[in-house]
C-alpha cells in the first residue's frame, strides 16, 4: 500500500471529507473512493500501518513484560478508564486512549465507561467482530411500545446494503432462517465443539423457541477471490484479534476497507487531526469544510469538501456537531430538533449463568476460536406478562477447564501439578446482551467550563439504566440458569452485576435518524434534516439499540449513505 | 534477543510462509520482528538477583515454596524457571501494596511456623516437612487459619500464573500453538494429555 496518501495542509476543495476511520468510516471512505470521489478521510489520532504496528501481535505471553498484565503505574497514568474493557492488556494496550488526554465528566450520581481508540482504524482494530443484520421486530420495536421515535427504515431498504458490506467484509456464520434475526452472506461458520452440538439438540427439544447457533463473526473461515485481493487469508484461529492480526483474519479498517479505497488514487488521510467543529456557510446551508487542531503541536488548520460525513464514533461525533454553533444554530449543528445529544443507549451486558458438562472426557477441541455461541433475542414480539420491554440474547460456549479454573483446589505437588496439566471437565456459560430502551433524559451535552487540550469542550454524560434493564437482567439470570438446569448441567450458577453503561463498547444514540425534523437529527439516509450535505452514518444514527452487536449495520447504513449522497451529488442538489 | 523470542517468531513465520508465500511473511515480520520483547528476564543466580518486593531471604524461602507447589517432574518445576523471581517482579508492578505486603507476611509466617514446629529456617527443613507445613496452610489447618489459607491460596494462585505463563509452562509442561491454522471442535483427547497453555490467556 502506498502511504503517499497522507497529508498535512491542503486547500483543496475534496468532493467528500470523512471524519474518523474506523468501522464506519473506512467503509464510507472506500465507498466514495469507489464511487470516484475525491475524498479525504480525517483521523484524530496517529497512524497505525497493517502488519507494521500490531507491535504486540503474536508475542507469547512469557516475553511480555508482565505476562499479558500491564504495569499498575502505567494504569493509573494513562489507563484508568481503558483497563475496564475486556479487551485492555499488554499486547493491545497501545491501541487504547490515554485517559489523561482525553477527559470526560459524568453528572453527579451516574457513570458512564467511555472507551476510546483514537487512531488509524479506531475501534475496528479492537471491537469484538459479532455481525448480525437487524430485523424488521429491531425496526418496529420503538413503533410498538412507543419509546424512543419510529426508525425511518425497514429490512426491505437495508438488505442489500447488508449484503454488500457482508461480501466484502467476510461473515462467517450459518443460514439459521429464524425471523427475529434474518441470515447474511455467509462464508462457513466456525466449528462447534461436541458438548456445544449436543446442547444444540437439547436446546431444540426443550426451547424450541431459543434456538443455539454458532455466532456470526467478521472472519474469514473460507476467503473468497475479493478477500484474497485485499490481502486476507484465512482466520488462523489465534483469537488474538485485537493485537491486531497481519493475515487480515478479521475485518478491520486496515485489513479491508483502507485497501480497497487506497487502491483506487481517490483517497487521501490526515492523521493526527482532531475535528473542533463543521464550517457551516448559513447562506447557501452548507457545511464547508472542517476546522481541526493538530494531535500534537496544537496548530489549527481547515480542510474543505462538498460533503460532509461525520463517522467519528457515537459520542465523538455528537461532539462534533455540538460545537459547531453558528447563529442558526446556537446549540450545535443540524440540532433544530433540540434532540441532539439525547436517546443515548449502550447494551446492557450484565447476567449470566454457567455450569457443568458431564462427559466428553475423550475430546477436546483445537485451536482459538475468535467466537461463541448465540441464541438471539427470544422476546422479539411484544408480551405484557413480562415486567420489561423488548429483549436480550445470549451469548455462550463450551470450553474445558485448563490450570486458570483448577488451581483453586487444595493440593501441592506432583498431584496437584498432574492435575493442572490436563484438561478438567467441560464447562458452558450463556451471558446476556440486554437491549436498553431509547430514553429522553440519557444524554450526553458539552461541559459549560471544561475542555480538553485541544481546547474542545469535554463530553458530560447523563445516563443510566433504567428499571427496565435491571428487571431484564434479573429475567436473563433466571431463564439462563433454568435452560442450563433443564438440559442437566451440574453446578449451575447465575449472576445479575450492575455494571454502568458504556462497556458493552456499543454506544448508540444521540443524533437519530426519523421521519419527522421536528423530532429527529437525520432523514433516512443519515443525511441532516437540516443541512443537505452533511452525513452521520455511525452509531449516533440509530433510534433503538435493538440486541444485536451494531457494527454490522454501521456499515451498512454507511454504505446506503454513501450511495445517496453520491447520487444526490450528481444531480446537484447537494 | 533470547532463543524463546527467536522460536516464536519462528512458528509465526512458518505457519505464515505456508499461507501467503515466504517472502511477504518476511516483510511483514519486519515490523513487529524489532519489538524486542521487554519481558521479565529469567534470574539463573539467585545470589545476584535484585529483589523489589522481597528481601533476599524471603525470596529464598518463596523459591522453596515454588518449589513444594509445583515440583520438577519430567518437565522444570516452579522453582526451577524462576517463578518467584517472577512474583517479586509481578506483585510489585502489577499489585497493591497490601497485595505485596500480604505475600510478605506470609512468607514471613511460614518461617516462623517453621522455627515454631522445628526450631529450623523453612528452607533448612527436609522436603518432607516443608510439604506438611505448606499441606496444613493450604488447608488451613492447625496451626493455620482461614485467613492464612486464603493468603495461600493468593500465592500459589501467582505461582501458577507465574509457572503456566513461563516458556516450559505453556510449551512443555502444556501445549503451546502460537498459530492453530484453524478451529477445530473435536479432536481426541486421552487422560495425561497435556492441556493447551495457548488457551484462556488475555490479549
Amino acid at each position: 500500500m502506498s502511504e503517499n496518501y497522507y497529508i498535512n495542509e491542503s486547500t483543496e476543495i475534496y468532493d467528500a471529507i470523512v471524519i474518523g476511520s474506523g468501522i464506519s468510516g473506512g467503509w464510507a471512505a472506500k465507498d466514495l473512493c469507489e464511487k470516484g470521489q475525491k475524498t479525504l478521510m480525517i483521523e484524530r489520532g496517529r497512524v497505525v500501518e497493517h502488519r507494521k504496528d500490531y507491535i504486540g501481535e503474536n508475542t507469547p505471553p512469557w516475553q511480555q513484560d508482565y505476562r499479558t498484565k500491564v504495569d499498575n503505574l502505567l494504569v493509573e497514568e494513562k489507563y484508568k478508564i481503558q483497563q475496564q474493557c475486556y479487551a485492555f492488556a499488554d499486547a493491545t494496550k497501545h491501541f487504547f486512549g490515554n485517559d489523561k488526554d482525553l477527559p470526560y465528566t459524568t453528572k453527579s450520581g451516574t457513570d458512564f465507561s467511555w472507551i476510546r481508540a483514537n487512531q488509524l482504524g479506531g475501534k475496528s482494530l479492537l471491537w469484538h467482530r459479532q455481525s448480525y443484520r437487524l430485523s424488521d421486530y429491531d425496526f418496529n420495536a420503538n413503533k410498538l411500545d412507543g419509546y424512543g421515535n419510529d426508525w425511518p427504515i425497514r429490512t426491505k431498504d437495508i438488505e442489500n446494503w447488508y449484503s454488500h458490506v457482508e461480501r466484502h467484509a467476510g461473515i462467517s456464520g450459518t443460514n439459521d432462517n429464524l425471523p427475529n434475526l434474518p441470515n447474511s452472506e455467509f462464508l462457513p461458520p466456525f466449528e462447534m465443539s461436541s458438548p456445544e452440538k449436543m446442547l444444540k439438540a437439547k436446546f431444540a427439544e426443550l426451547f424450541p423457541e431459543r434456538p443455539l447457533i454458532m455466532g456470526r463473526t467478521a472472519h474469514l473461515t473460507q476467503p473468497t477471490k475479493l478477500h484474497l485481493e485485499q490481502g486476507r487469508v484465512q482466520c488462523q484461529a489465534r483469537n488474538e484479534c485485537q493485537a491486531g492480526c497481519s493475515f487480515g483474519g478479521y475485518f478491520s479498517t486496515q485489513s479491508s476497507t483502507l485497501p480497497a479505497a487506497a487502491k483506487t488514487g481517490n483517497l487521501h488521510i490526515a492523521p493526527n487531526s482532531v475535528v473542533h467543529s463543521l464550517i457551516y456557510d448559513e447562506q447557501s446551508n452548507r457545511v464547508k469544510g472542517v476546522r481541526v487542531i493538530d494531535n500534537n503541536d496544537l496548530s489549527e488548520r481547515e480542510y474543505f469538501a462538498r460533503v460532509v460525513f461525520v463517522c467519528a464514533s457515537t459520542i465523538g461525533s455528537t461532539q462534533i456537531l455540538m460545537n459547531s454553533k453558528s447563529n442558526k444554530f446556537p446549540n450545535g449543528i443540524a440540532n433544530s430538533s433540540g434532540v441532539l445529544g439525547h436517546y443515548l443507549m449502550d447494551h446492557n451486558y450484565n447476567a449470566g449463568a454457567s455450569g457443568t458438562v458431564a462427559g466428553f472426557e475423550d475430546e477436546i477441541d483445537y485451536g482459538r476460536r475468535p467466537t461463541g455461541l448465540i441464541i438471539p433475542n427470544f422476546y422479539y414480539q411484544p408480551d405484557g406478562k413480562r415486567n420489561f420491554l423488548r429483549g436480550y440474547a445470549l451469548a455462550g460456549g463450551a470450553s474445558r477447564e485448563g490450570w486458570q479454573s483448577l488451581q483453586h483446589q487444595d493440593g501441592l505437588g506432583i498431584d496437584y501439578k498432574n492435575k493442572l496439566k490436563q484438561a478438567g471437565k467441560w464447562k458452558f456459560g450463556l451471558y446476556a446482551q440486554g437491549e436498553m430502551l431509547p430514553r429522553f433524559e440519557n444524554q450526553m451535552r458539552l461541559h459549560p467550563t471544561l475542555k480538553d487540550k485541544w481546547g474542545i469542550p469535554q463530553v458530560e454524560f447523563d445516563c443510566r439504566f433504567s428499571d427496565n434493564e435491571t428487571n431484564m437482567m434479573i429475567d436473563a439470570a433466571e431463564q439462563a440458569e433454568k435452560m442450563l438446569k433443564s438440559a442437566g448441567l451440574t453446578d449451575v450458577h447465575s449472576s445479575v452485576s450492575h455494571g454502568p453503561p458504556g462497556l458493552a463498547i456499543h454506544e448508540l444514540g444521540t443524533a437519530r435518524m426519523g421521519r419527522d425534523a421536528k423530532t429527529s437529527v437525520l432523514n433516512g439516509y443519515n443525511q441532516s434534516h437540516d443541512i443537505p450535505n452533511l452525513f452521520v452514518t455511525d452509531g449516533a444514527s440509530f433510534c433503538s439499540s435493538a440486541v444485536q452487536n451494531p457494527s454490522l449495520t454501521f456499515m451498512a447504513l454507511t454504505a446506503r449513505a454513501v450511495d445517496y449522497a453520491v447520487k444526490e451529488l450528481k444531480s446537484k442538489r447537494i | 534477543m533470547s532463543n524463546d523470542v527467536q522460536k516464536s517468531k519462528r512458528y509465526f513465520l512458518k505457519g505464515l510462509s505456508t499461507i501467503i508465500g515466504g517472502v511477504a511473511a518476511s516483510s511483514l515480520l519486519r515490523g513487529n520482528g524489532l519489538a524486542v520483547a521487554m519481558a521479565y528476564s529469567t534470574n539463573t543466580n539467585d545470589k545476584t538477583a535484585i529483589t523489589k518486593v522481597f528481601s533476599k531471604s524471603q525470596l529464598a524461602i518463596l523459591k522453596q515454596v515454588c518449589a513444594i507447589v509445583i515440583p520438577k517432574t519430567e518437565t522444570l518445576g516452579a522453582a526451577e524457571v524462576d517463578t518467584h523471581g517472577f512474583i517479586d517482579n509481578q506483585l510489585f508492578h502489577c499489585f497493591s501494596k497490601s497485595a505485596q505486603q500480604k505475600a510478605v507476611s506470609l512468607l514471613t509466617l511460614i518461617d516462623k511456623q517453621a522455627q515454631q514446629s522445628h526450631s529450623s529456617t523453612f528452607v533448612a527443613l527436609s522436603d518432607e516437612q516443608q510439604f506438611q507445613l505448606l499441606t496444613a496452610l493450604d488447608l488451613g489447618k492447625i496451626p493455620f487459619g482461614q485467613t492464612q489459607r486464603t493468603d495461600f491460596k493468593k500465592l500459589k494462585k501467582l505461582i501458577c500464573f507465574g509457572y503456566y505463563t513461563s516458556e516450559v509452562g505453556a510449551s512443555q509442561e502444556l501445549r503451546y500453538v502460537a498459530v492453530p491454522g484453524g478451529y477445530k471442535g473435536s479432536i481426541p483427547y486421552k487422560s495425561g494429555d497435556a492441556a493447551w497453555g495457548s488457551k484462556g490467556l488475555s490479549y
